[in-house]
């Protein structure tokens, strides 16, 4: 067989990964591609619409009772597919941020939802600098408001005096330990506010899922069902109206018809790594913002030789990552740092106004008192690295004790040449895995540093006796399939449905032209709420 | 905005898991020393190794000389030394055998999978412990495992600041970082570690001994 032509390389390239094991399951309404945040939302919505709905997990299946409370036993919901290669100055990282399992990365999220501020939607319009959204947060509003009243946030709305208008959240705030409070003395000394950390955490039991018992096992998937995660919210919702997960499902590429105008379905590899094809007539990628433009790029036919829904050349492009560290302190004060929630106890939204006139373009945020445990990346061990030997012991013991500690998080201008490319190798279906590329611009290492400095101050001012960071470092990972308002200058519209093939839709962190300083999950479910809508609505792709 | 936070009063009165309080010099709630001991409950051990005799933890598994299944005799003995260098214990602990039986898994729960390392995860021990016993060698005439205390810190203290000439593998600060953290899972990543730190741990689940 000779091979005159891109299609005919995947042809043949397909006959050989499938060989004679070929399967064409019945056709479906809608595929969608991970079992996350905005995948478990858009399976719930369309399924109960009466739309067939079909979820390809590439993970396992989790339930509750998978979710040990151990640092080493979660590990196994961090990703466990093929490893992607992190590049560039400031690599991000990827298996951390990325889920394995029903839920995707929402399984091991911290729950804390914050909504993006009203200047993170225009920055280009207002600032002259990075992308504007094809949307602003008048659009998105109702859809927080939605969200949040449906799945349940805990927190106080008329304290948290930099929240974006929206309605007051359905549960009160969590209870606020040790740990918050003493770090909360140094704000108050520096005339800074703080409030209670907005979390998707019930304080009280809501909707027949019981309240917080403050263990601090967050990390390690909330098995009670306190914290919103898919195996509580949106999944049982989406399998009780009919739709179906297939786990360990490994979606390769979004097949089309022969012009490449429409989408056909999508090709997956099973647990028995047989080749299928699951029709359908409309295809949502939800998988995690690394993926996502893996697949759109080895989806390549002679119709679109860049890959799918790359027109603008744009997918993969505009990568974004949150700039993070921890501040930490040692107090006399005992402060039981092991109550509370991974996520934190307060926050301080005090440093988020974006003003070019303070040297940077950009926001952060500090997120006060997040739950510890001794081991694991974000453990107490973690925050010093450089400690071995008996004196690693030492402040073992010690800091289980006295340790206090904050998050910094602060914006990342989009760059174009932040990236998703194809690497040149490739995993067991011979299909190409994907190469990041990312490094921190100016504007992102000064927003970083000033908070960073005054962190430290705020710990100083609380009254710790040593004070230190952790670096820079990073964490969740937008963009790459950007939304926009045209088709050259972005992948999709505001509702995740790309510019060039009007049947496949993509869903979750990479739609995000601009990264603010927020946690992102809060708006990955209410973009997806607000495509949900519009799927049903009179321009369904559905119709 | 103190008075919307909610008490843990208000939520005992609901009858929900409680933890037992008593009011902190700040406003918040300090959870008393019996309370937190009594949490202390042993639970079994998240490390736990198949072997011809049961599930063993690491450590029993190295008390009892279970073969390696994927570390060489020599490897171990040199992780076992970096082990013992970074985290005074962890040799006993078992962080040999905990290491090279994670390594035999479809997804391992090694700390090295957040490290988005690309090749075989044997290959980055295997490459590592090499370069660290030839370092060793270069450095002092002898290798890692042979070394004496003082001049094994010494090593831990150079590859951990930068990549020595020679160095092959990955970056030696990475490897170091790595093997911290698996010195710390099997010191101080289980119930018994949280105990010896005196945190109390308040499971949700707590985990099978097999796994």
């Amino acid at each position: 067989m000779k091979v005159r032509s891109l299609a005919a390389a995947a042809a043949l390239l397909a006959a050989c990964r499938g060989g004679e094991e070929n399967v064409t399951g019945e056709k479906t309404d809608v595929v969608i591609v991970g079992s996350g945040a905005s995948g478990s939302l858009l399976a719930a919505k369309l399924a109960q619409a009466g739309k067939r709905v079909v979820i390809l997990e590439a993970g396992p299946e989790r339930t509750l009772g998978d979710l040990y409370s151990s640092q080493i036993w979660s590990r196994r919901l961090k990703w466990g597919g093929p490893v992607s290669e992190s590049s560039g100055e400031h690599p991000i990282a990827l298996n951390f941020n990325q889920g394995w399992g029903t839920g995707g990365a929402a399984m091991h999220h911290y729950a804390v939802w914050l909504r993006l501020h009203l200047e993170d939607f225009a920055m280009k319009t207002r600032f002259g600098r990075g992308l504007d959204w094809p949307l602003g947060y008048d659009d998105l509003r109702p859809f927080y408001d939605r969200v949040q009243a449906e799945v349940g946030l805990s927190g106080d709305a008329d304290a948290e005096v930099w929240r974006p208008p929206g309605a007051p959240y359905p549960m009160p705030p969590l209870v606020v330990f040790n740990q918050a409070r003493i770090v909360e003395r140094g704000f108050a000394m520096l005339g800074l506010r703080t409030s209670p950390l907005p979390l998707a955490i019930n304080s009280v039991a809501f909707n027949g899922r019981p309240p917080c018992i403050y263990d601090g096992w967050c990390d390690a998937g909330c098995p009670i069902g306190a914290l919103v995660n898919p195996l509580v919210v949106y999944l049982p919702e989406a399998r009780a109206a009919g739709a179906e997960i297939r786990h360990r499902s490994f979606v390769t590429r979004v097949l089309t018809d022969s012009r490449g105008a429409r989408a056909t379905g999508v090709e997956y590899y099973d647990a028995g790594g047989r080749r299928r094809v699951q029709p359908a007539d409309l295809v949502i990628l939800s998988a995690f913002a690394v993926q996502n433009p893996r697949i759109l790029l080895n989806s390549a036919t002679a119709a679109h030789p860049n890959g799918l829904a790359n027109s603008s050349g744009l997918v993969g492009k505009y990568v974004t990552a949150h700039l993070s560290t921890n501040v930490f302190g040692l107090f006399s004060d005992e402060t039981q740092n092991y109550l509370g929630v991974t996520g934190g106890q307060l926050l301080s939204q005090e440093r988020y106004a974006k003003d070019p006139a303070k040297g940077y373009l950009g926001s952060s945020q500090f997120v006060i008192g997040n739950a510890l445990k001794p081991t694991d990346l974000l453990g107490i061990a973690g925050g010093r690295p450089e400690i071995f030997g008996e004196a690693l012991h030492a402040f073992l013991r010690t800091a289980s004790q006295h340790l206090a500690t904050m998050t910094v998080f602060s914006e990342n201008l989009p760059a174009l040449q932040n990236e998703v490319v194809l690497s040149d190798r490739r995993d067991a279906y011979g299909l190409r895995l994907a190469r990041v590329v990312h490094t921190f611009g100016a504007d992102d290492l000064a927003c970083f540093d000033a908070a960073v400095v005054q962190g430290r101050e705020i710990f100083q001012a609380a009254g710790a006796y040593e004070v230190w960071d952790a670096g820079r470092h990073n964490a969740h990972m937008l963009g790459g399939t950007i939304m926009g308002r045209a088709a050259d200058s972005s992948v999709t519209n505001s509702y995740g449905q790309t510019h060039d093939i009007p049947n496949l839709f993509i869903s979750g962190s990479g739609l995000f032209p601009t990264s603010g300083a927020v946690n992102p999950t809060f708006t990955i479910y209410a973009l997806a709420l607000r495509t949900a809508d519009y799927l049903l609505g009179e321009r369904s792709a559905l119709a | 905005m103190d008075t919307k936070r909610r008490d843990l009063g208000a939520r005992e009165s609901n009858q929900e898991p409680s933890l037992k309080t008593t009011a902190g010099s700040h406003g918040a709630l300090l959870v008393s020393r019996r309370f937190v001991l009594a949490q202390l409950a042993a639970g079994a051990s998240a490390l736990a190794i198949r072997s011809a005799w049961g599930w063993l933890s690491p450590a029993a598994a190295r008390a009892q000389g279970v073969a390696l299944q994927h570390l060489s005799v020599a490897q171990a003995a040199v992780l076992e030394a970096l082990g013992d260098t970074l985290l005074p214990g962890a040799a006993r602990a078992g962080v040999a055998h905990y290491v090279d039986d994670q390594l035999g898994r479809e997804n391992p729960l090694l700390f090295l999978k957040y490290v988005d390392w690309t090749g075989p995860y044997l290959d980055f021990y295997a490459q590592g412990l090499q370069s660290l016993d030839r370092y060793g060698s270069v450095r002092f005439g002898v290798p890692f495992a042979d070394a004496s205390p003082e001049q094994r810190t010494a090593l831990v203290r150079e590859i951990a600041a930068a990549v020595p000439a020679g160095w092959t593998g990955p970056p030696s600060p990475l490897f170091y970082f790595v093997v911290r953290n698996d010195a710390l899972d099997v010191c101080y990543g289980t119930a018994e570690g949280l105990e010896e730190l005196q945190i109390p741990y308040m499971p949700h689940l707590v985990p099978p001994a097999k796994w």
